[in-house]
């Protein structure tokens, strides 16, 4: 095992050694602070009783938010049957069920009693009829029968390793799966919009005692956020992959298929966001008779709703016309603005919801996280690097790049 | 024994006179000792100290010098809302729906419970509330060396990691109800309590009593002129405005009542700036 390791960093180039050395200090720093938060509490955060959540929780809405690609790419492979999407399905869904996976982590994190996590399923809030009351039971419910479709899903991509796939009845159980697939997709989309909606909008919509957040539309809002963005992702992490490995991963009119829904689905959203931005002006900051830019102060002022809408249109431009998304710099830049589009509205959501004052003799609150936190959230990110690292090098993450050497082979 | 009528027809409020305060603090401290509050090593921590009340010094402004400076102490614990209830349902607090795991009800008295050992710590009970009434224990509670004799029996100790608050100390009324039973009288309407924040006010600032009882005090007081709701500005509109407004809005509708002469304070209620 030792030897088997030492091969893979004799193997690297000096490049990927220094990235491995950093990845694992990482993770090794998240092992490290994970007992510490488990066992001795959440005291040894920055947040506090004004400051209810952090970092996790930004970490939590980015990642769910743009994991939402993988349901959005499922819904347009095996629903819609755009072909051109297979090449890059089996990274989508590893992305998918990575970005729910740490989500459950930094939920678990979260948590000041992370022992009694199963209490959210042993007593939901159901309310009337089969809604539940919280938008936190929902969280539970949707976001674990979601993961277990993930993991459905990503099975045939293990069973397919080349190792795997001599054995008969194993290469039987993955055809069959792919062939099936299509229900786990269906099944999937169902769900996303329900824990999309709930954890990325609907969960700070209904809190009707915080004018920053209650909006009644934040819940569906965010179902177009996670489209969005999340398809931007899902093109930029497997072509970042292919600049790591000098390859064509997967071919460019794939990334143009997903790169176009995402454009698109940016228009709808920046039209949603004008009207969210105008209702909260309007309507729901004085029904709570606040002042909607009063309520922009501190740290985390109006310059990050001018940033956000910033990175929208910029992802629109690029995107939308096709002059610009056919010229891969561009693309780029398109999708990495839509990227961080997404996680600027998540960390506005949280770091200016949560800053503004409840009472008007206190001041704007501002949050540091501790070493804690962000050996924590980056520990996290860190083994989702090592793990799509590891699927790339080992598993046929990329059945377009196999295809291709097959023929050269031949 | 027969209980002929034992239908809940109490229904919990207090106020506040913020004229009659003067910031001693003893409000705090009987709080703290009634509801067995841990005792940390930096208690000046403020934003992780767990205290179901906190005695808040509101300023007119903060820069403002002699003689435009104005100060007042604002005793804040938990509002126990009722929430916008238009349809006349059960109560409808902000925090009370979002609770993933039922841990916090609300009582047919008016009064927003908490299980703490039913609590998983997610803080969106928290996140909900505006007036940052409830307190998380980011810390184990600790009670250092003889504090731990002192604790009170009829109030659970917290774990590490739960949601604590006020509850208007209900434990003070189940003692009375329980006298009570021991002399005979079954109905759970019979008695009334005092919490121990209203008990230890010299000035007699604080009053509590039964909202529904149209004869007491506090019925009184809250429909008083004076009576104002924190940051809330609906109870200074004019009454067919408030009745719109109670139809639409989803609105906290605390059950605390802050009573106040003094204008700038009034107008601090409703975010408008020195005035």
């Amino acid at each position: 095992m030792v030897q088997f390791i030492k091969n893979i960093f004799q193997e690297s180039s000096k490049n990927m050694r220094i990235t491995l050395y950093v990845l694992i200090t990482l993770v090794v720093l998240f092992a490290i602070f994970a007992i510490q938060i488990l066992f001795w509490g959440l005291g040894y955060t920055d947040m506090n009783n004004n400051f209810t959540w952090g970092a996790w929780i930004i970490g939590d809405l980015g990642l769910v938010a743009l994991g939402g690609g993988a349901f959005t790419t499922g819904y347009l492979l095996y629903i819609f049957r755009v072909d051109k999407l297979r090449p890059i399905i089996n990274s989508t869904v590893l992305l998918g069920f990575m970005c729910y996976l740490f989500t459950f982590v930094f939920l678990l994190f979260d948590l000041g009693q992370p022992l009694r996590c199963w209490f959210g399923f042993a007593y939901p809030n159901w309310g009337k009829g089969v809604y539940p009351a919280s938008m936190l039971t929902e969280v539970f419910f949707c976001l674990s029968i979601y993961f277990c479709i993930l993991c459905v899903e990503l099975i045939p991509t293990i069973l397919e390793h080349k190792v795997l796939i001599k054995n008969k009845v194993i290469a039987t159980i993955a055809h069959y799966m792919h062939v099936l697939m299509w229900t786990m997709a269906a099944a999937g989309t169902f769900l996303s919009f329900f824990h999309q909606g709930s954890l990325g909008g609907g969960m700070w919509g209904v809190l009707y005692g915080r004018p920053v957040w209650y909006s009644p539309h934040f819940f569906f809002m965010a179902v177009v956020a996670a489209i969005a963005g999340g398809t931007s992702f899902m093109t930029m992490m497997p072509y970042i992959a292919g600049k790591v490995m000098k390859k064509e991963v997967v071919p460019m009119e794939t990334y143009q298929i997903l790169t176009k829904v995402s454009g698109i689905v940016f228009v709808g959203y920046f039209i949603f966001r004008v009207y969210d931005v105008y209702t909260a002006i309007v309507k729901y900051a004085p029904m709570n008779f606040r002042d909607y830019f009063d309520m922009w102060g501190g740290y985390y002022g109006i310059w990050m709703l001018v940033l956000e809408f910033i990175l929208i249109i910029s992802a629109i431009f690029f995107l939308v016309q096709k002059k610009y998304r056919e010229q891969e710099k561009f693309m780029v830049i398109g999708a990495t603005s839509g990227i961080l589009a997404i996680v600027t509205s998540k960390l506005s959501v949280l770091l200016h919801g949560f800053s503004v004052p409840n009472f008007p003799w206190k001041g704007f609150t501002a949050y540091m996280p501790t070493i804690q936190e962000w050996a924590i959230t980056f520990g996290c990110f860190a083994c989702m690097i090592l793990i799509y690292m590891i699927f790339a090098k080992w598993f046929p993450l990329f059945p377009h790049l196999e295809h291709e050497e097959h023929e050269a082979h031949h | 024994m027969i209980v002929k009528d034992s239908k809940m027809k109490r229904k919990w409020g207090m106020a506040i006179d913020l004229d009659k305060c003067t910031g001693c603090g003893a409000c705090s401290l009987a709080c703290n000792q009634e509801n067995n509050m841990p005792i940390f090593e930096d208690d000046s921590d403020v934003p992780k100290r767990v205290a179901f009340l906190e005695l808040m010094k509101v300023t007119n402004d903060r820069d403002a010098k002699f003689p435009d400076v104005k100060t007042a102490y604002l005793p804040k614990m938990c509002q126990q809302c009722e929430g916008n209830d238009t349809h006349g349902h059960k109560a409808d607090p902000p925090c009370v729906s979002v609770c993933p795991a039922v841990a916090t009800d609300v009582g047919d008295d008016g009064v927003v419970s908490q299980i703490w050992s039913r609590c998983i710590g997610c803080r969106y009970c928290q996140t909900a509330c505006p007036y940052e009434a409830r307190v998380f224990n980011w810390w184990k509670p600790e009670y250092e060396g003889t504090f731990k004799e002192g604790l009170n029996p009829e109030v659970s100790v917290a774990s590490r990691g739960t949601i604590v608050k006020c509850t208007f100390c209900s434990h003070i009324w189940k003692r009375e109800r329980d006298k009570a039973v021991a002399k005979g009288i079954l109905d759970i309407n019979a008695v009334t309590y005092t919490p121990a924040c209203a008990a230890a006010c010299p000035t007699g600032a604080i009053v509590f009593g039964d909202l529904n009882d149209p004869n007491s005090e506090i019925s009184k007081l809250a429909k008083s002129d004076r009576a104002v709701r924190l940051v809330n500005a609906i109870d200074d509109q004019p009454e067919d405005k408030k009745k719109a407004l109670m139809e639409k809005k989803q609105y906290p509708n605390p059950k605390v009542y802050y009573l106040t002469s003094q204008k700038w304070l009034r107008d601090m209620m409703r975010f408008k700036k020195n005035s």
